[in-house]
């Protein structure tokens, strides 16, 4: 699959919703089931909100760890975006 | 908790305007009297939340049955967990469905029996079809999350690739083709239900390109017949493992069929606390680590990943709840599979469709 471009705009498939926060475990609830956020993964999925671009939240994310790498920061957000979306539960506006 | 569950299934009523002939439901069902109320629901859903679980299924039965299912949801979605919502979609109109996603409905599955309409109807044993279509066209105007799901058997089976389509343009997210698994009214339709050997390779082959061509717009999720695998399926993925299911009378079971098992006492929810029922109640504990286990699967490497395989198929093709699922080929009574595989695939063997025994309705 390509890679998706800086300006598509990313947002959940509806039924999905993250788990409430705070709890024992971040989790992402799926009509069959759960998948367990880990590492940024539940704070990635918070800015996927349908109005922020692809570029945005790279921008964000690297605003809030400014002492990470941000290509490293935009190649992780981009493999878990892609992940998610082979698996149903992440769309593009 | 050694076991942390995760889902609850539960069967608010066994009422339902379909009589399918493969039914999950147990042969002997609940009368509308003796269904659990709203409140009593309410309560075991909060139970529910307060042990971790996450997934409420909202089943039957249809749940539709029930005139206070958007109290149901709203007490579902309270307790914290995810709601879905497992129905025949007859009866469903656009106002009622707006009340069930203001409650906090997160997802629907909509079952169907075919895409013809004079077999769907047949397997139903009610004229259905034409009422789910509309019913399907209201959820995708919703923009509600939506499972179209599809029983598939001997008989339907060669339209596998018209179901495909269906769920395609259907707005759906998610298909699943689930073959008919045999208990409860399927067990007594099975010989005209069973799958030959070539439909089953040729619907893995129809399924395989559609996922490919599919990827990220519609998710198929395929159950295939365990008759017809060398090794039995992780059942529940294990007795009281992640899954509790209760009856329309409140009666708290590890799976659909747990009830048929003699020897076990099954506790209502209303009386015994739903914790106490699932770390301490002696039959959620009959099958849930190994020691239960006989030969092959006690030594067998692969326990762990199967538990054994299916307590309620043991006890219906053995006569014993307690031995090896026979749909292991190292089972050793697979030979029960064996001969009614043999009778399936001989041709002119298995029995056309009329006789059907349909699932009757308790009301």
């Amino acid at each position: 699959m390509s890679e998706a471009a800086q300006d598509s705009v990313p947002r959940l498939a509806p039924g999905c919703r993250l788990n409430a926060a705070g709890g024992q475990e971040d989790l992402l609830l799926i009509p069959e089931g759960a998948l367990r956020l880990k590492g940024p993964a539940r704070a990635i999925i918070e800015l996927c909100d349908g109005e922020r671009a692809l570029r945005q939240i790279v921008e964000e994310l690297t605003r809030r760890y400014p002492s990470d790498d941000a290509a490293r920061i935009k190649t992780e957000v981009m493999a878990l975006l892609a992940h998610l979306r082979d698996r149903g539960v992440l769309q593009y506006v | 908790m050694k076991y942390q569950p995760r889902a609850l299934i539960a069967e608010v009523t066994h009422r339902c305007p379909l009589h399918c002939v493969y039914c999950s439901n147990p042969l002997e069902m609940r009368h509308r009297s003796e269904e659990l109320s709203t409140k009593e629901w309410s309560s075991v859903f909060r139970q529910a939340g307060d042990m971790g679980m996450l997934q409420l299924h909202l089943t039957g039965g249809d749940p539709l049955a029930r005139a206070d299912l958007t109290e149901l949801v709203r007490a579902g979605r309270s307790a914290g967990l995810y709601v879905n919502l497992i129905t025949s979609g007859v009866g469903l109109d656009g106002a009622r469905l707006d009340a069930l996603i203001d409650a906090g409905l997160d997802h629907v599955q909509l079952s169907f029996q075919d895409m013809e309409e004079g077999p769907a109807n047949e397997f139903a044993g009610a004229r259905s079809h034409a009422l789910k279509l509309r019913v399907a066209e209201l959820i995708r105007e919703r923009r509600t999350a939506f499972t179209v799901n599809i029983v598939v058997h001997r008989r339907n089976l060669e339209r596998l690739v018209e179901m495909i389509t269906f769920a395609e343009r259907s707005g759906a997210q998610r298909l699943e083709i689930a073959n008919v698994q045999y208990y409860g009214w399927a067990f007594r339709n099975r010989e005209a239900l069973l799958p030959t050997r070539e439909q089953i390779a040729r619907s893995i082959e129809i399924v395989e390109e559609a996922r490919k061509r599919l990827k990220g717009r519609l998710r198929i999720d395929f159950v295939l017949p365990d008759y017809y695998a060398k090794y039995p399926k992780p059942c529940m993925n294990g007795w009281g493992h992640q899954q509790m299911l209760i009856d329309p009378a409140g009666r708290v079971l590890p799976c659909h069929a747990a009830s048929i098992i003699p020897g076990l006492e099954f506790f209502r929810a209303p009386t015994h606390s739903l914790r106490w029922i699932w770390e301490d109640s002696p039959a959620f504990n009959r099958f849930r680590d190994e020691s239960w286990m006989p030969e092959p699967c006690r030594t067998c490497e692969r326990r762990s990943r199967d538990f054994g395989g299916c307590r309620c198929q043991a006890l219906l093709l053995t006569g014993d709840a307690a031995a090896t699922d026979p749909v292991c080929m190292l089972a050793p009574m697979h030979t029960v599979i064996e001969e009614t595989l043999a009778r399936v695939n001989t041709k002119g063997g298995a029995p056309p469709g009329q006789g059907w025994i349909y699932r009757i309705d308790p009301r």
